[in-house]
């Protein structure tokens, strides 16, 4: 019956308390969740630290596709989050190479849509891509197409050229060719409310052209949490909780994975699209709606100190 | 209720469906044209049409030509025809935006120069026309400086298409009182030595979904295009025939405005898929099932020249 649909509790102290005493495992989103850019969310690093001495498995899981995840360990210790280590760090970028070795096991090129990032963890993963700067002359109708593509990877991409959608709707005119996409956020965004194009404006172009669609790798799909899941032990769907911003990312994620979701409303969405979500006669609106809600993970603090409390 | 559909235009029936009409309406690619080769027959069947006193006009959703070089192609190819009886997106974008949305201000332009040239035709100015790469960092992209009189972001065809491109769109697209106008939506170019080419649509969508705004298309199937010629020439849809080679534009656009249709095969859609149609039981997609079809439209000479 409508309405008996629960979700978006605010819970703060003794309930994230009680939260943080049922779950081990920490799955969150880095935009709009730990930090705004070069900016880390006030008492975001103190959280991170404190679930991670407390024995809690804490990853980052971002459909982020332009920097490898070095670049991720560096950024985090620039913005003072000191325990973070690669392992910890699940992009989108990093998931799409595992994907090509280790599911499709891709025997081939890889023809990429994407920034150097991308391209540096296909080739950390041994995944021979092309797809880089053209020629300036070069037309679709002169240019020579790179031989046995076996697949076809688009992420965020700044220098994307009508020849680059060119080339790709030729590979995928080959049914077997693999049409994959980093993510399919429509937009990011920026700092001050700006926002920019996303992989998903790239991704739509290719389908449009192509008339198929892409394998999405990152957030909402599930397959990032099965990469997560094969490289931690013991991942019980029921102990993680997912921490995200982003309704149509973040909270269909955790849906899409049974696990428990929690918006904080340091990023993308606002309290009132969650509740319409929850209000929606369409069941499958649900999906979006998360578990619990928070202003900002800061909101965890206190409930640390309660429990240190407690044991004293 | 209108005669059984998809029937196969020959002999006498050709020649009554003829007489029964006073315009004709042709798509060009794969219709009069193929690439830069005529259809064999073709500009014999539109001089035999003029001969007859029939009104004749060409209607296509490409949107990288002007009128002018529309007809220039044309007479390169044979067909005898006049600038003002071609009408591709370039020039009905245009005319869409002088005289249905009323534009007061620029547009900033993802397309072509003929683009940029009919727009000035109608004394609309605008910004965005040619390369544009992204330079500096995604900070200054998201702060790239909009022209304040832009008030409407309009998409065709664009062999420029980069990220950069999108991104001002997005830019744009973001004031609610922008306006948002495509020329067409076709995912391809026609066929050219084996590759495909993407088309407008697929830019289109690009934009769309950056924006999460939808355009108003301008090309067929969506009746301005019509509109338009009938503002220019005298029209009776009771006596005019649509003919074209794309089930979901030409064919579409004729069921849209209450014409009869033809499909000719020299191009993208086939026999199969307008029964498709037909069988579906589906009422949208009865509007893409033609009411005859010839393999080509060499086919109707005989009708014309007896």
């Amino acid at each position: 019956m409508a309405g008996a649909f629960k979700g978006c509790q605010k819970i703060r102290g003794p309930q994230i308390r009680s939260l943080m005493e049922a779950k081990d495992f920490f799955l969150f989103d880095c935009d709009g969740v730990i930090w705004h850019g070069e900016q880390a969310v006030p008492g975001a690093a103190k959280v991170v630290s404190a679930l991670i001495s407390r024995g809690k498995n804490v990853v980052f899981v971002t459909n982020n596709s332009t920097r490898p995840r070095e670049n991720y360990v560096h950024k985090f210790s620039r913005l003072g989050f000191t325990d973070v280590m690669l392992e910890q760090i699940f992009s989108s970028s990093y998931c799409s190479a595992l994907y090509l070795r280790d599911v499709a096991k891709v025997r081939g090129q890889v023809f990429v849509i994407g920034c150097d990032g991308l391209r540096r963890e296909l080739q950390e993963a041994g995944i021979p891509c092309v797809g880089e700067e053209d020629d300036p002359a070069a037309t679709i109708y002169n240019c020579a197409l790179a031989p046995d593509v076996k697949a076809v990877l688009v992420g965020h991409d700044d220098k994307l050229t009508f020849l680059k959608l060119a080339k790709a709707s030729c590979f995928l005119r080959d049914p077997e060719c693999l049409f994959l996409a980093t993510d399919n956020d429509p937009w990011h965004p920026l700092s001050g409310g700006r926002i920019l194009p996303g992989s998903g404006s790239l991704i739509a172009a290719l389908e449009v052209a192509s008339g198929r669609k892409a394998t999405v790798i990152g957030k909402p799909s599930r397959f990032m949490f099965e990469c997560i899941s094969s490289q931690f032990r013991g991942v019980d769907p029921a102990k993680c909780l997912m921490v995200g911003d982003r309704l149509e990312t973040d909270m269909l994620f955790g849906f899409n994975c049974g696990l428990d979701t929690m918006l904080t409303l340091t990023g993308v969405s606002q309290v009132e699209e969650a509740e319409e979500y929850r209000n929606s006669e369409l069941t499958t609106n649900h999906s979006f709606v998360p578990d619990y809600v928070v202003d900002s993970i800061a909101d965890f603090l206190p409930a640390f100190e309660e429990l240190d409390e407690q044991s004293n | 209720m209108s005669a059984a559909k998809c029937t196969r235009l020959t002999g006498s029936l050709a020649k009554q469906l003829l007489d029964s009409v006073d315009s004709v309406l042709f798509d060009c690619d794969g219709v009069i044209w193929r690439g830069e080769q005529a259809v064999p027959g073709a500009a014999e069947v539109i001089h035999l049409l003029k001969e007859r006193g029939k009104t004749v006009v060409f209607v296509t959703n490409n949107s990288s030509k002007t009128r002018r070089m529309y007809a220039d192609k044309m007479s390169k190819l044979g067909f005898e025809v006049r600038e003002e009886e071609v009408f591709g997106t370039a020039y009905c974008s245009a005319v869409y935006l002088r005289t249905v949305c009323e534009l007061r201000g620029k547009v900033y332009l993802i397309g072509s120069r003929a683009m940029e040239q009919e727009l000035e035709a109608v004394g609309i100015q605008q910004t965005g026309v040619g390369p544009d790469h992204v330079a500096g960092k995604p900070a200054d992209w998201a702060s790239v400086p909009l022209d304040p009189e832009v008030r409407a972001v309009v998409v065709g065809f664009d062999e420029h298409f980069s990220y950069m491109k999108l991104n001002r769109a997005l830019q744009y697209l973001s004031q609610k009182d922008c306006l948002f106008v495509g020329t067409n939506r076709d995912s391809r170019l026609p066929l050219e030595g084996g590759k495909a080419v993407p088309g407008t649509g697929c830019l289109l969508q690009a934009v769309e979904t950056a924006a999460q705004r939808q355009a108003q298309t301008v090309g067929k199937p969506n009746h301005f295009m019509f509109d338009c010629v009938a503002s220019q020439f005298s029209v009776d849809r009771d006596r005019c025939l649509m003919v074209g080679d794309r089930l979901d534009t030409d064919i579409m656009l004729g069921s849209n405005c209450g014409l009869k249709t033809l499909l000719t095969l020299t191009g993208v859609s086939t026999v199969a898929e307008a029964e498709a149609h037909q069988k579906s039981g589906c009422a949208e997609r009865q509007g893409m099932v033609p009411d005859y079809y010839v393999e080509s439209i060499a086919d109707l000479l005989p009708a014309l020249q007896g």
